[in-house]
């Protein structure tokens, strides 16, 4: 998959999983920032992350395993689509 | 008793559920929360266990005068708890005192002694052995009763796997090196980012363990008021999240004090929580926790209103 078509996936999962109006999802660029606590972010919380996380995997068929620290990489929107890209090529 | 006051606010979008900006409960500022107080019980350490004990009981019977605010809120919630009243339930009320003073002086002696040294303080009930079958990730589910802190530790070396202890963010700095002790397995994992939750999908995902407390509401839209000992008080549904999502179970653990001052671990059946069933889960959890302070009263050690938690 591309990074864009990451990118639409992101949006896809917001809308399905995390119950996103759809014409917000679909207003996310690569800065749109994710987590609750950050100045004009999604706002997302742990359970959001949590449900994230399983439709990355699902939808993009890679594992999210890492003992790296995995903040950095769900920060932004372009952030974790460049990551989903890094380890879709590694597979 | 009053009931909870969990105040709802504006949702983000309309189909979306609000993220949770209510203000967080204050369950954790309480007046034991002192560095000097580790540090006396610390200072016991030199003391035989028999000693350090009677000496434990004896400053925690004296201490509950000190706390008139905590002491009030102990005996409504035994009240509610044990439908005491009376000369028994002002016993009631000193003996948790007494009983927190003593698993408080093992908190910060021999819970940082080697593991193998743990052994000559603690039984397991039958059923632990549950334990040694499952080889995926696993979620410990815990709560503030006896001693959580070793039912942490054991459960570290029995599954023989590294361990993440999720804990909030405290409130005090200067305490974490008393209550937070890296090691043995165990790794302590500040619920300091919403994104904390991603190292736990990881964890799991590696087959590791992940502790979580499962009695302190966190003050976002996570709660869900569920029944305790009659009335509804708001607990945590994120640990019955995870489970759900990475299809792992949920095992409950109780460390207890016993008569004999030996520690009795006793884990239930471990719950899988199925799709949509979150709330299920947790409410038969909440069921465990009931039965386990049910039968040990004394021994629940949480110095705040449960059905109301003080807020910011």
């Amino acid at each position: 998959m591309e990074t864009d078509e990451i990118l639409d996936a992101i949006k896809a999962l917001l809308v399905e999983r995390l119950k996103f109006d759809p014409a917000r999802a679909a207003e996310i660029t690569p800065d749109t920032l994710l987590p609750q606590g950050l100045e004009g972010s999604l706002g997302l919380d742990s359970l959001d992350f949590i449900e994230l996380a399983m439709g990355i995997e699902e939808r993009c068929g890679i594992t999210i395993d890492e003992q790296e620290d995995l903040a950095p990489h769900f920060e932004s929107a372009g952030a974790l689509a460049d990551f989903v890209t890094a380890r879709q090529e590694r597979a | 008793m009053a009931g909870p006051s969990l105040a709802s606010s504006a949702s983000a979008s309309p189909s979306r559920p609000d993220s949770g900006t209510r203000a967080a409960p204050r369950w954790y500022s309480h007046a034991y929360n002192r560095a000097e107080l580790y540090r006396l019980a610390a200072a016991m350490g030199w003391l035989s266990r028999p000693a350090r004990l009677w000496l434990a009981r004896a400053i925690g019977r004296a201490a509950g005068r000190f706390f008139p605010v905590e002491r009030a809120t102990v005996r409504r919630t035994l009240e509610v708890m044990t439908g005491a009243g009376g000369a028994r339930l002002d016993a009631l009320t000193a003996d948790v005192f007494r009983d927190f003073a003593m698993c408080f002086s093992d908190l910060v002696t021999i819970n940082r002694q080697p593991l193998t040294r743990l052994a000559a303080h603690v039984s397991y009930a039958p059923g632990t052995e549950r334990l040694d079958a499952l080889e995926s990730g696993l979620i410990s589910l815990t709560a503030h009763v006896g001693n959580w802190e070793l039912a942490g530790r054991l459960l570290a070396r029995n599954a023989a796997r590294p361990t993440h202890v999720v804990v909030a963010e405290e409130e005090m700095q200067n305490i974490e090196r008393w209550v937070r002790r890296d090691g043995d397995g165990v790794r302590f994992v500040s619920r300091t980012a919403p994104t904390v939750s991603l190292g736990l999908v990881a964890a799991l995902r590696r087959g590791e363990v992940v502790a979580v407390q499962g009695d302190r509401a966190l003050g976002t839209r996570g709660d869900t008021l569920v029944p305790f000992f009659g009335h509804p008080a708001p607990f945590p549904r994120g640990p019955f999240v995870l489970a759900r999502a990475l299809r792992v179970p949920l095992v409950p653990a109780f460390c207890m004090l016993g008569p004999d001052h030996r520690y009795v671990v006793t884990m239930p059946e471990p719950l899988m929580v199925a799709a949509g069933a979150e709330e299920d889960a947790l409410r038969s959890w909440v069921a465990l926790l009931e039965d386990t302070v049910r039968r040990h009263p004394t021994q629940w050690f949480n110095f705040f209103d449960i059905w109301n938690p003080p807020r910011d």
